[in-house]
Formats: structure tokens, sequence, C-alpha cells
């Protein structure tokens, strides 16, 4: 066994644990962004989401990758047991692993846009639908040997393959859960239902833009030339510069410097540097993530004027900076660096890359929009509705799905009592009485 | 014996209020003429309950309505100073606040949503107990008392004994310079809100009901508001609106030419939110629909929000250097 064999395993089982962890990130950034009555809840299902998704993935999931198949959809390696695979210069194990991490956190974008109102049979079946029908079938295609790898289409870590088609599955969500009680007005202006916990969602932040060095830099899946030190470079540059953007522009265009904003342009910009982190220069992945920050912005408010709720901003973060992420290549790839496809337009390649990434964007965030629409559609049909009820969604879904809430102190009645002591309308009443 | 009851003053107001809404001044007249009879019927009614008032007493408004800068709805803010102190005197009045607050409201003024009414007992006080409060207020200065401190500075004697109301405020003045106190009340006003960004756009809510309209409130008025009441407390001015305080402030103060820039700008601004806020209910009468202002007018506004800090910056310099 040789030494690059040894380390390229080890590097990318590192990266395997610190996507996993990413996971934690999500259940800060989730609980962080919404209410109090859903955070065990929150916190509770991403857990159950990554353990139904390993399974499957195991089972099916991989075969429908990574199997030998046809240009659609692979069709062997069902129910891996820990063989090697040809063609990788790394444990089979260890690129599984590395893999389901993947999986995993592409359904946890997608479960972004169920938050607070779905029931938790809708999150159970469809986890195991997404795993099967949705996620797979993308991988595929880019990664698996599939159509669009044929093309050329360049998608190092996953700005499509993950986070588009989690996004997209969390659009067609959204729509059929319809928006939370109390988000919009009758006339249609929105509503802020603010996140509970600022300092959980930076923190957030803080996990995943750490764990994206294994998303990003773990894609290498070697160690060879250390090239895994400039793509996490690059994602670092990405993440800063979409931090520093969003910032920016809330504070041109709202007059405040909004935290919430500025933490979703740490996030765009990483999101955005996925497909492009190992095909750009330095320089390009600044600009790359500066304007992932900008785009984010005008993104969640685009959604919240159109009356779609994401309580998360899981469709701009994750959908408009995927979009944009996957197309930066087709402006940005240099000729050294792009082991696939074609240079981008500022590199002398012309229209042709940018051609293609734009046609993966559209074919992976059709298919994974529309299967993800029908598949809800037919989930809401056999367990009569996607949705809790509207008393269900008032006391909560950690009371209402679990029976406990993640805050059982703050949130149990007789504090609520104690609570409307400082109401104004009771302090009203005892002085006019 | 006044011969009419609440319910009539409200009818009185309904008929009234749309015309006098053209104008600042008259707005403000009909709604001082609604407050002193509703307070009248509130005096004949507990006289009927309790008796004669076992001492003379002083009725006071504040927040908008003591510096006669009511808008169409507008809330209550009031107390009670009554001379001498005694337990029947107190319940006596504090009754009396009840009544009013009772009364105001089925007028058409909404109750004071932090408590701020004479059925409060710490906005119902002998004329001892009111100077002793005051003196706490300012030996021991907390955001809170600094608050009811700014509050009580723009009193203004509605019903009874005008005298106390005034004597209370120079007296809180001179302790207020001899504290050094000045800087710290500024301080405590000084969360401005922008209203216009750096691209030179109105900020408008872009959130709840209100979006896409601009709070005039927050955004324009309460930056001169604030910044005046610290200009005439300095030169311990005992007038409570605005444009009053602006009109007595010496040239040692304020230069005659920027006073009289203050002065039109602020009286413009209370007629642009008379003129284009929505006054169907109390909540959105202070947010302006900016896209029926003429092009014209975008820009007045404008130029007065952004003269808002500058007469800010101008008061801190001014207390600073204060000894």
């Amino acid at each position: 066994m040789n030494t690059a064999f040894l380390l390229n395993s080890l590097w990318v089982m590192v990266s395997s644990v610190l996507v996993i962890l990413m996971i934690g990130g999500f259940i800060l950034l989730e609980t962080g962004s919404t209410r109090m009555k859903n955070a065990g809840h929150i916190a509770g299902k991403t857990i159950l989401a990554f353990g139904i998704s390993s399974i499957v993935f195991w089972a099916v999931g991989f075969g429908l990758i990574f199997g030998k198949g046809n240009a659609l959809i692979g069709l062997s390696k069902f129910l891996y047991s820990g063989y090697d695979i040809g063609g990788i210069q790394l444990s089979g194990s260890v690129f599984f692993m590395f893999q389901l991490a993947f999986a995993g956190i592409s359904l946890t974008v997608a479960f972004g846009g169920f938050a607070e109102r779905a029931k938790l049979a809708s999150y159970l079946v469809f986890a195991l639908l997404f795993s099967v029908f949705v996620y797979p079938p993308i991988a595929h295609w880019i990664w698996g040997g599939g159509w669009l790898s044929e093309y050329g289409q360049q998608d190092f870590a996953g700005s499509t393959v993950v986070h588009l088609t989690g996004a997209m599955a969390a659009l067609a969500a959204t729509i059929l859960l319809k928006p939370r009680i109390g988000k919009f007005n009758k006339d249609g202006s929105a509503n802020q239902l603010d996140g509970h916990n600022q300092v959980f969602t930076a923190l957030s932040v803080l996990l995943l833009w750490v764990g994206w060095f294994g998303f990003n830099a773990g894609s290498t899946l070697s160690a060879d030339a250390g090239f895994f030190g400039f793509v996490s470079l690059n994602t670092n540059l990405a993440a800063a510069a979409g931090t520093i953007s969003a910032l920016i522009i809330s504070w041109i265009v709202l007059g405040k410097a909004d935290v919430p904003m500025m933490l979703n342009g740490s996030l765009a910009g990483l999101v955005a540097i996925t497909a492009s982190c190992g095909f750009v220069e330095t320089l390009a992945a600044v600009v790359i993530g500066l304007i992932a920050g900008v785009l984010v912005f005008y993104s969640i408010r685009f959604f919240e004027k159109k009356g779609i709720d994401d309580p998360i901003f899981a469709l701009s973060v994750h959908g408009t900076a995927g979009v944009w992420g996957t197309l930066s290549t087709g402006f940005f790839a240099t000729k050294e660096l792009a082991t696939i496809g074609k240079p981008g337009l500022f590199y002398g390649g012309g229209f042709e890359q940018l051609g293609v990434q734009a046609l993966g964007v559209a074919a992976s965030g059709l298919y994974a929009f529309l299967v993800s629409y029908v598949l809800l559609l037919a989930v809401k049909y056999v367990i009569k509705g996607l949705r809790v009820t509207e008393e269900e969604e008032i006391i909560g879904l950690d009371m209402s799905e679990h029976g406990s809430y993640g805050y059982p102190e703050l949130l149990h009645s007789e504090n609520l009592k104690g609570d409307q002591k400082f109401n104004s309308a009771e302090t009203k009443k005892a002085i006019i009485q | 014996m006044t011969d009419y009851t609440y319910s009539e003053l409200k009818e009185y107001r309904q008929q009234r209020i749309v015309l006098a809404s053209k104008d600042h001044f008259e707005l403000n007249r009909l709604h001082d003429e609604l407050m002193i009879k509703a307070v009248e019927i509130s005096i004949e009614r507990v006289k009927e309950e309790l008796g004669e008032p076992p001492t003379s007493f002083c009725f006071f408004v504040m927040g908008s309505a003591g510096r006669f800068e009511q808008s169409v709805w507008s809330d209550q803010d009031h107390g009670i100073i009554f001379k001498e102190n005694s337990k029947l005197a107190q319940n006596y009045f504090l009754r009396l606040g009840k009544e009013i607050a009772q009364g105001l409201f089925i007028t058409g003024y909404p109750l004071c949503d932090g408590g701020v009414m004479a059925g409060n007992p710490l906005w119902c006080k002998s004329l001892n107990e009111w100077s002793v409060q005051i003196k706490n207020w300012i030996n021991e200065p907390s955001w809170e008392t600094i608050r009811h401190l700014l509050i009580f500075m723009d009193g203004r004697s509605l019903a009874g004994e005008d005298l106390f109301i005034k004597e209370l405020k120079q007296e809180a003045c001179s302790l207020i310079h001899k504290d050094h106190l000045l800087a710290r009340m500024l301080d405590n006003t000084m969360l401005l809100k922008k209203g216009v960004g750096l691209l030179g756009q109105f900020l408008t809510e872009t959130h709840g009901p209100h979006s896409g309209l601009l709070n005039i409130k927050e955004k324009a008025l309460y930056p001169y508001i604030n910044a005046v009441r610290i200009l005439a407390l300095k030169e311990c001015i005992t007038e409570s609106s605005t444009l009053s305080r602006l009109q007595k402030l010496s040239e040692e103060s304020i230069p005659t030419s920027k006073r009289l820039l203050y002065e039109k700008q602020f009286y413009q601004l209370l007629n642009f939110r008379l003129l284009f806020g929505d006054h169907s209910n109390y909540d959105s009468g202070h947010f302006l629909l900016v896209s029926k202002l003429s092009t014209h007018q975008k820009k007045e506004v404008k130029d007065i929000i952004k003269n808002g800090p500058h007469l800010y910056q101008f008061v801190r310099k001014l207390v600073e250097k204060e000894p």
C-alpha cells in the first residue's frame, strides 16, 4: 500500500468528519433563525434526517450515483460493504463516507423550506424519497459519469449537486406548505418573524465555514501536491468577501448593518465558491464571494415580495448563490485549473463553458424542483396534509410533534402567564380600574 | 354641572376633526378643547361621588399633547399635582385620574402603553411629593428616571393651578443644571433612526403592516423634539411646544438664521404628517406615504430629515461645552 493512498484516505476521512459536523452547523442555523417553541423539534429532526439519509444512501443512494448504469442513473454497488473502488486513489469506504456526508447535507438544505410548520411525518417520508429520487440522479449526472459530466459540467464540490438540489426541494416544499401563520399581512406586506437566537446563527456560520474546508478542499479526494490548501484558500476568501458585501449592501439599502443578512452573506459566499473553488484564481474567488453577498440580499427580498415564506433563507443562500456559483466557473475558470471542461469567458474560453454551466443549472434545478413537487404532492395525499394544524403551529412543533419543549422553563404555561404581567393591556387595565 | 357626556364629546370630535386636521394649530386647539371638556366632566363626576376636591390641584398633559403637537390620533399622557398632602387627597385625585383616563378614552384618546396617566400613583402626587420625586430622579439618574424627567419637562397645565407645574419645572431645571445632567439627558434620546440612506433614498419600513411607508415620528420629528427640548432646558425655558421653545431660544444658544430654519422645517414636518399620513387609526398616523409626495416635497422631507442629526450634533457640542 503506497503513501499517497494512505494520505489521501486520511485527508478525505478528516474531510468527511468535517462535513458531518456541518450538520451541527445547520442545527444551530435553523434553530437560531426560528422561534423557541420549535427549537427542540428542529434540532432533533436534523439529526433524524441524517440518520435516514445515511441508511438510504448505503442501501441505494451510493449505487444510484456511482454504480454502473447509463447516462441518467447508476444501477450497481447497492448495499455497499466497504470494498475498494476502482479508479480512485483512496480507501473505498472513506470515499463512501465522504459521499454519504454530502447526501446528508443536501437533504438538510431541503428541509430548510419545511421549517416551523411541517408535520414530523412529512420529514420522515420525504427524507426517504429525496434520498432515492432527487439527489442521486443529479449527483450521477454530474459526478457519477452521467450525461452532464460528458458535457464537461464543472461543479467542484457541489454548488449545483448539493446546494441547488436541496434549495429547489426547499422551494417546492415552501410553496406547497404555504407561509407560516403571521408571516404575511392581508395586504401582502411581510412581517419579520425574528429568529430566537442570533448567537446560535453566528456560531452556525463559523461551524459551517470551518466544515466547508472539508466540503470543498476534501473534494480534491487527494492530498497530492497539497492542492487542498489552494482550494481552502479560495473557499475562505469567498466566504470573507460575501460577509463583507452583504453587510455593506444592507447598510447602503436599508440604512442598518443587519447581522442576519451579514451571516447569510458568509454562507452565500461559501455556497457560490463550492462549484468553482478548484477552477479559479484567488482574485476571482473574492469577486465570486462579493457578488454572492449582494445577490443573497436581493434574493431574500425578492422571495419575500413574491409571498414565498423561506424561514431560514435556504432558497437564497443555497439556491440563488448555488446558481451563481455554478455559472461563475463559466466566467472565471482558468486554462491551468480547468481539469474538467473548458476555461471561462474571461480566460479565453468563450461562451462554451458558460453555456454548459447554464445547462447544468437549468436541468438540475428543474429536475429537483419538479420531482420534489410531485413527490411532496403524493406525500400530502397519502399522509393527509404536509402541515400541522393551526393550533399545533401556534403552540409549537416541540409540543405538537414531540410532547415537550426544547426550552421548557421558558415556554410552560405558568411562565407564559408571568410574561403577561408586562403586557401593556394588563398594565393599562390596572391603571384605569 | 356639565350637561353632556363623554360619548357626546366623541361625536363632537368626529364632527370637527376632519376639518380641523387641515391645519396643525387648529387641530391642536380642538384637541385642547376636547381634553378640557372631558376633564370638566370627570371633575363633575368625581364631585358627585366623593364631594368637592380636598385641596387645589393642577391637571397637566405631557407627550405630544403637552407639546401641542398632537396628530389626528394621539394617546394619553397626563398627571396631577395637588397642594396639601393627605391620604384623603391622594385617594381623591387617584380616583379623578382614573376617571379622566376613562373619559379621554371614550372621547377618542387611546390609553398610554407606558402607564403615564394620572391614575398611576407615580404621576399623581402632592406638590411636596412631586418635588421630592423630581429630586430623586435627578440625584439617582438611571435610564428610567431620566426618561421620566424628559416626559415631565413637556408638561403643560390643562385644568387647575397652572403655577404648580411651572414651579416644579423651574425647580427641576435648576437641579438639572446643578447636577450637569443635560448631556446625560441628551444621551437618553440619542438613538437616532436613519430616515435617508447612503444613496439618498428614503429608508421606509421593510416589514409589517406599514411596509413601504416612512416612520416620520421616529425618523424626522424625534430628533428635532429631543434636541430642542435640551436647548430649552439649557435656558430653563418652561414653554413646552417645540416651536415656542425654538422661538424663545437666545442668540447665544443658537444663531437666529439656524433657529428660523429649524422652526420652518419642523412646522413643515408637522404639516406633511397631517397631509400625507394615513389617519384612519392611531398606529398608521405616524407613517408617511412617501409615494404621494411630489418631487419637490420629497426633496424637502429629505433635507429636513438630514438636518435632524446636524441639529443633534450641534446641541451635543453645546452641552459638552457646559462647565
